[in-house]
């Protein structure tokens, strides 16, 4: 199959610190639809591309899942870190 | 007994409660790093358990009054050391390890089990660090959870020296980097066990350590132990779960000084 230029989907997990697309990015976890492709932890110093959902929005990123509010809440638990959202972009990737 | 000297203070605890961890450069004989790894290099097989029998230098490691200064000060006068230890190679070559948990998280307020990860040698960053993330130690979030984040706001790679022992709370979030080096990264892992609850705070205490007021405009400068379970947020999380946070560490803080908090 010929796979030049075929539209692709990247996907992008933030992990905002609240629901709102302007607050601060906690989580980052950017998917590139590649054969073979794997997430990388640094080892270093990480260079944060984006501060902000609004950041990625800005760039063109779509948000296709919003974080999920309807879960049940605990006034003194604490579960896992941020508000998860997805984000995707269509590209031809060669 | 151990000397008090060995042992932690007032803000070396609320770190730690804040943090998740605790790491020492414990003065160890010249020689036994090296020694320690070239045996670890020598290996081709994983002896699991049997770790310490197979390099029955790491108890000199596990004896060293630093040591044994930052678990009584942590787990009580009478700590077990788990029979549990496991030797992790990541060898040149080999990728990134996911965040996770090494059992089901067991959030508690008691601090009942540690962590010491010992490394012998220096760790750089393209070694394929253990990375850790402060703040996540209270979180009742299994790993299956964790899979959708790569990274995370204040991580830490322990890029440490020769010899150092991280301790970490048992359910802090951790990783691997990978390693794009060109030798083998070797590390540690010991287990620790509290055998009894504290009566009475097993570390160097000063009754009046959370009597500060609380200094608004320190926050995360704070350099006192009462202000740094106030404020520390190293995540960076929301009010709402800065808050949730902050009640989960004086819960902790009430129960290793032999006061059992009211909730």
């Amino acid at each position: 199959m010929d796979t030049d230029n075929q539209t692709r989907q990247r996907l992008l997990y933030l992990h905002a610190r609240t629901p709102s697309v302007f607050s601060e990015i906690l989580g980052y976890t950017l998917i590139e639809p590649v054969e073979g492709f794997q997430v990388e932890i640094s080892g270093g110093e990480f260079a944060w591309p984006y501060q902000t959902v609004h950041d990625a929005l800005v760039e063109g990123w779509q948000i296709v899942q919003f974080p999920h509010l309807q879960s049940p809440f605990s006034d003194t638990d604490l579960d896992v870190v941020g508000y998860e959202f997805i984000l995707q972009k269509l590209e031809a990737i060669s | 007994m151990i000397s008090a000297e060995y042992l932690l203070n007032d803000v070396d605890v609320a770190r730690f409660l804040v943090n998740g961890y605790h790491v020492v450069e414990p003065d160890l004989p010249a020689g036994l790093n090296e020694r320690v790894a070239d045996r670890l290099d020598a290996l081709d097989a994983n002896p699991g358990d049997a770790i310490t029998e197979t390099v029955p230098e790491l108890w000199q490691v596990l004896e060293h009054p630093q040591v044994k200064g930052v678990l009584i000060s942590l787990l009580g006068e009478d700590y077990s050391v788990n029979a549990h230890r496991h030797w992790h190679c990541k060898l040149p070559g080999s990728g990134s390890m996911q965040w996770h948990q090494d059992s089901t998280n067991n959030r508690g307020t008691q601090i009942d089990r540690l962590l010491g990860l010992y490394y012998p040698h220096t760790i750089t960053a393209d070694m394929g660090p253990t990375v850790i993330v402060p703040g996540t130690q209270f979180r009742n979030a299994p790993t299956d959870r964790m899979a959708t984040y790569t990274n995370i706001r204040g991580q830490v790679p322990l890029t440490v020296a020769a010899g150092s022992v991280a301790f970490t709370h048992y359910d802090l979030w951790h990783g691997t980097a990978s390693n794009s080096s060109s030798v083998k990264r070797h590390m540690i892992k010991f287990l620790f066990n509290r055998a009894s609850e504290n009566s009475a705070p097993t570390w160097n205490h000063d009754p009046e350590a959370l009597n500060r007021p609380r200094d608004w405009n320190a926050r995360d400068k704070a350099e006192d132990a009462g202000n740094i379970l106030s404020f520390g947020n190293p995540l960076g999380v929301s009010q709402s779960d800065h808050y949730k946070e902050r009640t989960i560490r004086r819960a902790c803080w009430d129960e290793l000084i032999g006061q059992k908090s009211a909730s």
